[in-house]
């Protein structure tokens, strides 16, 4: 992995948490490289800091200390409206509860991340990006009436609507039976490579992590073994 | 949607009672200011409640007022003989000056050349039995005997210079021999006072006649004593008088209905008794004073009067021109006639019994009344706010109520509906951490999320609005259909325990009923709404804030 290809360099991340007295070690030093469309399977058990560890890479939090370097640029020193930004364009997200909006419709949901790029023709887009993960009749339902597969489905394509350069997927089956769970992965790992996006997923699912050509194994905020598939 | 129907439920609630109190305002408005309706100020009259016996000015009554009340008001208890044979049927209707006393019409113009008096009118309110029925019979006719009464005296002793005198007069007597006229007294005759009362008025006074009749000597020679010697022997005699007395008070079919009746200066139709302004219908008594009346509203539904009906007063027809609303207070009348057709009509020629005084400038009014006070001494000056002070009634209550808490209940009602409205959309701004969290992870910038907010906010504080005044309307519209009464009372005069079953007789009470309306204001809505809008905005603002300066990985983070 040269250096030239990294997308993250990731150095000394730590990120601790103060419950009561005790302060907790969700990342605890941890060193990593990414390159460019990659697919990493971060596995582990609860607790480990595989969210966390997410969370920081996709700039949805801020380290205690360590730096996370994206495409060259330090994201903990980068303000919050760049932060936005990056999230915006360079990021999309796959959450284990699916976080849609309750009150939005499947299409809307993906409109909603769409909305704020001021892209051209934002329904158009939505709407082949259902198509995509196979829900072009649902578009109009809302979360609830939805079945979590599907709800899944439309998270997906709510993540790679931008065209995002790392997909940051937490548990992304964690809620689903197996038959399912499957199916997302599918439709995870296939369109990431036909968008050609980074995919890194957190999971404690094997069959998941045994998709991925590189799985990294963390344990009480460090990782432990660097599995790379050749 | 939920916030959605709170807020609603706020704003209508301010409307509801906002619009509530405004209601009792305007019932407390038209009813509770008496004078104002009026053209007047302060209102004169003369009330018997203070025993001060004679007293000057040109409110002289002479006597005890009491005395003269009673006298003014007793007609009614008399005789019913006078209305015709037992047995007949009869209408009458009988006009007491009520408790307060008349006075002559023209002694007004010492109020009105008073500085600071801008004008000053007359009026004659008295109160009015209308009885109908059979004359009774239970009238009994009592001939007292004439009867004698003498009385002697013993005569001193003469003394020696008188005796000589008498000698003399004895020997010329005796020489001229001539026969001297016996002299006839003078009869004074005393009138039988009492009569128609029947009471104990006996005549006083028999003819002092008579006198030393006797012989022609005699008569003469009773001349010649001294005065201490004419020995006293007088007699009178008591006329013989018919007095006709009403055992019991009896037992009939007479029916009596009290009602009140105002005798209105027409000359002036925006100051007196009643004015213009107070017609409801029809048309105020027309200047020339005719056979017209004016009735108020709720005389003429109590007795089914209408404009063109005619009101028969003891043979005298009026033609009903107007119907009308007259403030509450001492002055309302049921019915209203031209000052001089009452006067007439009650046997008041001249006489008035209340003067109304409008002053210069309202804050003259006080000086006004102290001038006249003082002036007057012996009259009872009020104020408007006095005369409101004397109505009572649920309506006062309740306007009272209204007007010391009503605002304090519409600021509750609004700071409950801002509070709500806040309340509710902080707590679905807290319900949306989560989503908010999304949001900002799907790379929304806090100013982006909180403008959503914002405006969702608005859009739920305009619904809400919408939603509370229709609720609001809803509301008020029950409240007219329910419509409840509220009634006011005035009652003046009566001084209690003075004349005993009189007192009732002279009280005058004059009731007002308004239905209880919360009329609508534009204002009122558009205050509720906003307050609901900006309670919403605020707060969904606020709490929207507060969750998009979170990080994403925290708002995620919370549970739901």
């Amino acid at each position: 992995m040269s250096e030239v290809e990294a997308q993250y360099r990731v150095s000394g991340l730590a990120k601790f948490f103060q419950r009561g007295p005790t302060t907790v070690r969700a990342l605890d030093g941890v060193d990593l490289e990414i390159a460019a469309g990659e697919f990493v399977a971060l596995e582990g058990p609860s607790g480990s800091g595989k969210t966390t560890l997410l969370q920081l890479l996709g700039a949805l939090d801020r380290p205690s200390s360590g730096d996370v370097i994206f495409e060259g640029r330090d994201l903990v020193r980068l303000p919050d409206r760049e932060l936005a930004s990056l999230r915006l364009g360079s990021f999309g997200f796959v959450f284990q509860q699916f976080n849609l909006i309750p009150t939005l419709t499947a299409l809307e949901n993906v409109e909603a991340k769409l909305a704020p790029t001021g892209v051209d023709d934002i329904e158009g887009r939505a709407e082949r990006l259902l198509e995509e993960v196979g829900l072009a009749e649902r578009a109009h339902h809302l979360p609830a009436h939805l079945s979590g597969g599907e709800q899944q489905r439309v998270a997906i394509a709510r993540a790679l609507s931008v065209e995002p350069r790392v997909v940051l997927a937490d548990e992304p089956t964690g809620n689903l039976d197996t038959k399912t769970g499957g199916e997302i992965i599918e439709l995870l790992a296939g369109l990431a490579a036909e968008h050609g996006s980074t995919v890194i997923v957190a999971t404690h699912d094997a069959t998941l992590a045994e998709r991925a050509p590189r799985r990294l194994s963390m344990r009480d905020g460090r990782l432990v073994g660097i599995a790379a598939v050749a | 949607m939920l916030t959605l129907l709170g807020l609603g439920l706020g704003v209508g609630l301010v409307i509801v009672i906002s619009s509530l109190s405004r209601g009792l305002d305007h019932a407390q408005k038209k009813t509770l200011d008496p004078l104002a309706g009026i053209g007047t100020d302060l209102t004169v009259t003369l009330s018997p409640q203070q025993q001060t016996g004679g007293f000057g000015g040109p409110f002289a009554g002479g006597g005890g007022r009491d005395r003269d009340l009673i006298a003014a008001n007793q007609s009614v208890l008399t005789d019913l003989s006078k209305l015709g044979k037992p047995g007949q049927h009869f209408v009458h209707d009988f006009f007491l000056p009520g408790s307060q006393l008349t006075f002559q019409q023209s002694s007004v113009s010492q109020i009105a050349s008073m500085p600071g008096v801008a004008s000053v009118t007359t009026g004659l309110t008295l109160l009015a039995e209308h009885q109908d029925g059979i004359v009774p019979k239970i009238v009994a006719t009592l001939k007292t005997q004439r009867r004698t009464f003498q009385i002697q005296r013993n005569i001193p002793r003469p003394t020696a210079a008188q005796f000589a005198a008498m000698q003399a007069c004895f020997a010329k007597l005796r020489g001229s021999n001539s026969s001297g006229n016996g002299g006839s007294g003078n009869g004074n005759n005393g009138s039988g006072a009492g009569g128609s009362l029947g009471g104990n008025g006996s005549g006083n006074g028999g003819g002092f006649g008579g006198g030393f009749g006797g012989g022609v000597d005699r008569g003469a020679f009773a001349k010649c004593l001294p005065a201490s010697l004419r020995r006293l022997r007088t007699q009178f005699t008591t006329p013989q008088q018919t007095l006709r007395q009403v055992l019991n008070p009896p037992q009939t079919n007479i029916k009596t209905s009290a009602y009140t009746i105002g005798g209105v200066d027409q000359t002036h139709p925006t100051q007196g008794l009643v004015t213009t302004s107070q017609v409801t219908r029809g048309r105020f008594l027309s200047a020339a004073g005719g056979r017209e009346a004016l009735v108020s509203g709720s005389y003429a539904a109590r007795n089914s009067l209408k404009l063109g009906s005619k009101i028969d007063l003891n043979g005298t027809s009026f033609v009903v021109v107007g119907i009308v609303a007259p403030p509450l207070g001492g002055q309302s009348a049921d019915v209203y006639l031209p000052l001089k057709q009452l006067q007439t009509l009650a046997g008041q020629k001249g006489l008035v019994n209340v003067a109304l005084v409008r002053a210069d400038k309202s804050s003259e009014v006080s000086q006004v009344q102290k001038a006249i006070s003082t002036a007057l001494p012996n009259a009872q000056v009020a104020s408007s706010k006095q005369v409101a002070d004397t109505i009572s009634g649920s309506l006062v209550n309740a306007s009272n109520l209204s007007h010391d808490l009503g605002f304090a209940i519409s600021a509750v009602a609004a700071l409950a509906a801002f509070l709500l409205a806040a309340l509710l959309a902080l707590s679905s701004v807290g319900k949306r951490v989560r989503e908010l969290g999304t949001l900002k992870a799907l790379g929304w910038t806090q100013g982006k999320v909180v403008r959503q907010i914002a405006g969702e906010s608005l859009t739920t504080g305009v619904l809400g609005g919408i939603v509370g005044v229709a609720l609001g309307l809803i509301g008020v519209l029950i409240v007219d259909a329910w419509g409840e009464k509220l009634t006011a009372s005035s009652t003046s005069g009566g001084a209690s325990g003075l004349f005993g079953q009189l007192a009732s007789a002279t009280q005058r009470t004059a009731t007002s009923t308004v239905s209880l309306t919360a009329p609508v204001g534009v204002s009122v809505l558009a205050i509720g709404f906003a307050l609901a809008l900006l309670g919403g905005l605020i707060a969904g603002t606020a709490g929207a804030m507060r969750a998009a300066r979170l990080r994403p990985a925290d708002a995620l983070r919370q549970v739901e």
